[in-house]
This record gives structure tokens, C-alpha cells and sequence, in this order.
């Protein structure tokens, strides 16, 4: 892949990103239209206020669930890596489960934000053996502990009682309520990104497999800490502004992989940006279309067919 | 520049190898060699660090392997693994490229000496055809290729090689060692061969491990004797010396079961390398079996001696003496049966069928007549000719195979019985 191809196939999605900003915004049940925007408060308190934020928060999310994808694939060598595996979404639901049983709702975002963290270093600090963590050990340990996690989510679920509901949309993954304080905490996204941009190479040969990445020089155990802890981070964001939303993370990094190849200084951003756009354009859907069914099962009724095909077409070459 | 001294290793509490002690460095091809299992692989992994001592100390350049950070030591070790799976679409160029990461360096950018490297690699390993394939696509080989050019991009100063041709097709194996060879007169080269004869001859030194432990170490004739290959591999092995190389080769016995179960002796009088064949099917078949009089430096006396098969000599180009002759008479008078191939027969060897003259044709075999019209195999002006028509007409057999000599030879020694 070029520099100038690369370029071209950033700044192309850098535009469809922005088109579909401005595009998701304007579009929504209450119509407004542009030209008398000026005069017209109510439609400004709509973009301004309910629009906007939702659909920065958005990109947000979808672009740092793109990111932990492709980090999370490059670490597990495998495609079919997603953000949850470390647990961070059933860690995610229960401290938001918590805060809405015990707190009756409130600091579900900073209680989701630390469950997802929790959940990440638990399974972390499990799999670690004499300062060395085996990626199928993490994999392993990742599922026990969400296994694990959920069945204390079941129970607190079960003894909700009247809280049930809020639980159950919590779960649900979302927008509606997205405020512009979601929107400022979403862009706690672009910095965590920065990191992963610059460790890009090291990625690439820690894709070789962990022998190969150690003979070559890169400090693996160290190389793995940083990007299970940034990984982590950006999903933990992700999920608590959003709930956790399937797909984007697993088939984003997919598709941009057939576009513009494996490689991390590229697929990275651009991964971001496709998610964004993802993310956004399923959120409209979701609020205009479908009624304001909940975001994530307009992302899996699509990419969960979208997934298959893309298997179907691998096995088949 | 490597030393490995009283080194253990092994995986949890299970020990591959100990006591292990060795100095290589530039200019030095050194093999490692030993049955599977024995620790090789992990003796290699152990040099580049990937696994540590549980006992000794390997150093580099005077540093233990430990002291360095991990970009330092891959800077000094290459490694090229036994296999390696890319998990994703990554091109040859960006793979090969990935072995100048020791010397770009986590934000520095590619130079053209990185480039350069980069491109000299490919050429030598012949896969720049390749560059822009996916390392997903191409074959095994080709991608055993890219990896062996990933470690010389790397330039290193010791460079590990673990079976690094075992994929290859014959072509690039050679060409592969060969230029691996020309390398290790400036860089120390450490190979784990599975292909003795490749050890024998690319290696200057031969590292051989058996039970755990090096059980020899040192030139190539030195350590892969047939006493050596024998108790660690458990095979009858040849070794002999290559007149073409001036190298050893290996030749496993593929006659494992050649001991005599059977009461009746065959002699076999050969020559030229016309009875390398029946002596093994003999001796297959539970024969008791003796061959001569063979000249020193005929292919049937290899043979023969490799087989095990005892056998009257004499020395290269000697003339049958009086002294074999009489030992001749005696095993020929006292076998159960005789097989004579096709010659050829000259001054030297004609009275190995004189003495033929005066035993019961009905015990002889002789091999290969009807071919003979029109060749060239008497050199003894119509003597050797006239000795074996007569046998025949006296009643000697005649086979023209294998197959057919045995079928007499069975029925020779089944009258006996």
C-alpha cells in the first residue's frame, strides 16, 4: 500500500465522515429546516442540544470500538477478535447494574466505566504467569470471567424488581440520553488513540506471532500491557456511554482490512473513521426509521448477515 | 562470542537439556544435530533469549543474553523458526522489512540503507519476484523464504537457523545453505539440521545431542560415526567420504533385518557392482551369506561390507592371490549354494570362476546370461565365457533377475534339506 493510495483513502473517509456528521444531524423525526434555522429556537435547542451530542457521541464510540478491534485482532492474530473478549462488556453491565439497583441509577457511567476495567484487569492479573500473559490464556480467561460476571448480572437483574426495565435498556446499548457531557467523555477516544498510532509498527510484528515480534526486538510482555491497558480504556469509554453495541468493533477492522490492507499506521485511522460513520449512520437509522429501537440491534441485524458473508466469502477462497 | 556454559534448560520442571557447553563464533558454521525431542529447538530458542537457563549462562560478546533489552539482542541474534504462521495479509516486502525493526527502531522512520538491506535479502533468498504477494498465499517454501530473508535483513551478528531449509525443494536448499555458508565467514551461524548429509556437508562443526546432553562435538568425520549415528538414532548408518565433495555422506541401511535366520550359506562371487543387488535380497531373506573374492575398491565390496556380509579381498587392482584362492576353494566347497552374477572378468578376477570349475554345477546360479550376448564382460580372451557354458551345460542354473536367482537358490537349498 502507497503513502499516496493511503492518503487518498484517508482523506476520502475523513469527508464521508464529515458529510455524514452534518448529514446525521440534520436528519431526525422533528424536522428542521436549514434555511429558517436562523429565527427558529426550538430547532436550534434540537440540533444544538439533542442532535449534535448524540451524534458526536456516536462517532465517538464507534470509532474507539473500531480502534480496540483492530488492536484486539492484531494481539489475538485472528479476525474474529472483538473489544468484549477481556470481559469489559459484562463488566460494563454489571457496575451499571449496580448503580441503577443500589444507587437507583445514579454514576451508572463512572460505575460501568470502572466494572469494564475491573472486569479487563481481573482477567489481566488471572492469566499473568511469572510476568508472562499467553494471548490463549487471556482468550481462556476472558470468557470464564464473563461467564462469571453475567451470572452475577442474572442475579442482581433477578432481585431488580422495578429497576428490571432500566436495567434491560441499559443493556440494550444506546443514544437517547446522550448529552454533551457523553460527547466530551467520548472524546477521551482521540488521545488514547494516539498511542496505538505510534506503536503501529510494533503491532504489525507482534501479528507475526510472539516468537517471531521477540526475536525482532519488540519488548512483547511490555508492547502487550500497553495495549490491553489503552484497549480496555477506549472500550470502557465506549461502554459506558453507550452500553456495549456489537459488531461495529469486530466487522469494522474486517472490512477496512480487505480495503487497505493489514497494516496498523493505516488500518488504524481508518478503521476510526469507517466506525464513526458506521456507528452514526446505524444511530439515525435507529432513531428515524426504526422508532428509536436501540442502536446495537440495528448494528447486529445488519452486521450480524454482513458477518456471515464475510466468513462464507473467506472459506470459500 | 557465544558462549554457552553449564546450561540447563527445560519447561517447568521437566529438563530438556543440561549440561550443556559450547563456544562458537564468526566464521563458523556450526550444526546441531539429534533425534526429535531432543532438545535442539529449545537450545536454540535459548540463545535468542526466547526462553531462559534454568542453570549456566550464554553470553554474547561477553554480556549474558539477560543483560540486553530486547531491541539490543536482536540486533546481535537472528533467528529463523521452524514455522511461522502470519495472521494476516501482510506483503513479502512489509514482512522482510519487519526484519530492519532492530535498526529503525520504534519511531524512526526506514532509510534507504534499510531499503537496500531489505531488497539484498529478497535477491539472495530469490523471492523479490514475490514482493508484493501476500505472505498468506504462497507456499510453504516460498514463505520459509521470506522468513530466512527477514533474519538476513535483520543482519545479525549470530544468525539461528532451526531446519530453516527443511520445506525447500532441492534447488533452493543448496543454494540457500550454500549462501548461508559463504555468510558464516562473517557471521556466526548455528543451524539445527534434521538431514545428516546437509550437517556433514555445510557445518565446520558438528554439535550432537543424545539423552539430554551433548554426546559429541567437533568436525563432521568426528562426530557422525556409525558408532554415534547408530546409538542415537537407532539406525545402521554408512558413513563414508564423498570423492567428488571431499564431504561425508550418510546412507541409512534400509535392510535393518538382515540377520541370518537361516542354516544354509550362499556365496556370492561378484564384481563391477552387479551383485550389490542380490546380496541384499539375500541377505533379506535370512541367507547366510558370503561374497568374494572382491577387490578393495570395487562397489559390491561396499556393499557387502555394509551389509555386514563377510568377504575375501584383496587389495585395488591386485590380482587374485594363491592365499584368497585357497579361501575361496574352502567357502565355495563348503556353501550351500552359489550365485555368480555377470562379469565383468578379467586377469584379475578369473579365478574366482576357475575354482567354479570343480564344484557340483547343480549348486551354481549364474546371473544375467541372457544379457550378455553382445557386452562387453570377458576380458580374458574366452576363458570366462567357456567356464560358465560349461557350468551350464553341467547343470548350473540360470536366472536372469533377482527374483529368479532366489527362486533357484530356494530350490538349490530346499533339495539340500
Amino acid at each position: 500500500m502507497s503513502w499516496r493510495r493511503s492518503g487518498v483513502i484517508l482523506l476520502l473517509l475523513a469527508c464521508l465522515l464529515g458529510a455524514s456528521i452534518v448529514i446525521c444531524t440534520l436528519v431526525g423525526p422533528a424536522g428542521v429546516p436549514l434555511l429558517s434555522l436562523a429565527g427558529d429556537e426550538s430547532g436550534a435547542t434540537i440540533l444544538y442540544g439533542v442532535r449534535l451530542p448524540r451524534v458526536i457521541s456516536a462517532v465517538l464510540v464507534g470509532a474507539g470500538l473500531a480502534a480496540a478491534g483492530v488492536v484486539m485482532q492484531g494481539l489475538f492474530r485472528n479476525s474474529m477478535a472483538d473489544p468484549y473478549l477481556l470481559g469489559t462488556s459484562a463488566g460494563g453491565a454489571l457496575g451499571a447494574a449496580t448503580a441503577i439497583v443500589l444507587l437507583g441509577g445514579a454514576f451508572s457511567m463512572p460505575l460501568a466505566f470502572a466494572g469494564c476495567i475491573g472486569a479487563a484487569f481481573l482477567v489481566y492479573g488471572i492469566s499473568r504467569r511469572a510476568g508472562r500473559v499467553p494471548v490463549e490464556q487471556l482468550l481462556l480467561t476472558g470468557i470464564a470471567v464473563s461467564m462469571f460476571l453475567s451470572a452475577v448480572l442474572s442475579f442482581l437483574m433477578y432481585i431488580a424488581g422495578e429497576s428490571l426495565h432500566q436495567i434491560f435498556l441499559w443493556l440494550m446499548g444506546g443514544f437517547w440520553t446522550a448529552s454533551w457531557q457523553d460527547a466530551w467523555t467520548g472524546l477521551l477516544v482521540l488521545p488514547a488513540a494516539v498511542p496505538l498510532l505510534l506503536l503501529a509498527r510494533e503491532q504489525d510484528i507482534l501479528s507475526l506471532g510472539e516468537e517471531d515480534a521477540l526475536s525482532l526486538g519488540v519488548d512483547i510482555e511490555l508492547l502487550k500491557k500497553c495495549l490491553l491497558v489503552i484497549s480496555s480504556f477506549v472500550t470502557a469509554v465506549a461502554v459506558s456511554i453507550a452500553g456495549s453495541i456489537g459488531f461495529i468493533g469486530l466487522i469494522t477492522p474486517h472490512i477496512m482490512r480487505l480495503w487497505v490492507g493489514p497494516g496498523h499506521r493505516i488500518l488504524l485511522p481508518s478503521s476510526m473513521m469507517a466506525g464513526g460513520i458506521l456507528l452514526v449512520l446505524s444511530d439515525t437509522l435507529a432513531r428515524t426509521a426504526g422508532n428509536e429501537v436501540p442502536v446495537g440491534v440495528v448494528t447486529a441485524f445488519f452486521g450480524a448477515p454482513f458477518f456471515v458473508f464475510l466468513l462464507r466469502r473467506r472459506y470459500a477462497s | 562470542m557465544i558462549d554457552v556454559s553449564g546450561v540447563e534448560l527445560g519447561y517447568g520442571a521437566q529438563v530438556v537439556l543440561s549440561e550443556v557447553s559450547f563456544r562458537s563464533g564468526k566464521g563458523e558454521f556450526l550444526g546441531i544435530v539429534g533425534p526429535n525431542g531432543s532438545g535442539k529447538t529449545t537450545l536454540l530458542k535459548a540463545i535468542a533469549r526466547l526462553l531462559m537457563p534454568s542453570h549456566g549462562v550464554i553470553l554474547l560478546d561477553g554480556k549474558e543474553t539477560g543483560a540486553f533489552s530486547a531491541i539490543g539482542l536482536s540486533r546481535l541474534v537472528g533467528l529463523v523458526p521452524q514455522a511461522s504462521s502470519p495472521g494476516f495479509d501482510y506483503s513479502v516486502r512489509d514482512v522482510v522489512m519487519m526484519g530492519r525493526y532492530p535498526h529503525i527502531g520504534m519511531f524512526g522512520g526506514e532509510t534507504p540503507a534499510d531499503r537496500d538491506a531489505a531488497k539484498k535479502a529478497m535477491d539472495v533468498t530469490g523471492i523479490a519476484p514475490l514482493a508484493e504477494r501476500s505472505v498468506r498465499e504462497i507456499s510453504g517454501g516460498e514463505l520459509q523464504r521470506v522468513i530466512i530473508a527477514r533474519a538476513l535483513a535483520q543482519e545479525p551478528e549470530v544468525l539461528l537457523l532451526d531446519e530453516a531449509t527443511a520445506h525447500l525443494d532441492l534447488g533452493h536448499q543448496v543454494s540457500i545453505l550454500q549462501m548461508i555458508r559463504d555468510l558464516s565467514r562473517r557471521v556466526a551461524v548455528i543451524g539445527v539440521f534434521h538431514d545428516l548429509n546437509h550437517a556433514a556437508y555445510f557445518c565446520d562443526r558438528i554439535i550432537l545431542i543424545h539423552d539430554h546432553r551433548i554426546l559429541a562435538m567437533g568436525d563432521p568425520a568426528g562426530v557422525l560415526t556409525e558408532e554415534n549415528i547408530a546409538r542415537v538414532f537407532g539406525v545402521r548408518a554408512i558413513v563414508r567420504m564423498n570423492p567428488l565433495s571431499g564431504r561425508l555422506v550418510i546412507s541409512p541401511v534400509l535392510h535393518p533385518s538382515c540377520e541370518a535366520v537361516k542354516d544354509s550359506r550362499v556365496h556370492v562371487i561378484c564384481g563391477g557392482g552387479e551383485g550389490a543387488g542380490i546380496l541384499v535380497a539375500l541377505r533379506d531373506r535370512g541367507y547366510r551369506v558370503t561374497a568374494g573374492v572382491l577387490s578393495l575398491n570395487d562397489s559390491d565390496y561396499l556393499a557387502a561390507e555394509a551389509l555386514g556380509i563377510p568377504c575375501l579381498t584383496e587389495p585395488p587392482f591386485c590380482p587374485i592371490s594363491e592365499g584368497s584362492r585357497r579361501d575361496l576353494e574352502l567357502l565355495t566347497g563348503d556353501a550351500d549354494a552359489i550365485v555368480v552374477t555377470r562379469g565383468p572378468w578379467g586377469a584379475g578376477n578369473i579365478e574366482n570362476l576357475r575354482v567354479l570349475s570343480a564344484l557340483d554345477a547343480g549348486t551354481i546360479v549364474i546371473m544375467g546370461i541372457a544379457s550378455w550376448d553382445g557386452m562387453n564382460w570377458d576380458y580374458t580372451g574366452g576363458e570366462a565365457e567357456g567356464i560358465l557354458c560349461s557350468l551350464r551345460e553341467k547343470g548350473a542354473r540360470v536366472a536372469d533377475d533377482v527374483p529368479a536367482a532366489l527362486a533357484a537358490v530356494r530350490e538349490i537349498t530346499g533339495e539340500k534339506k
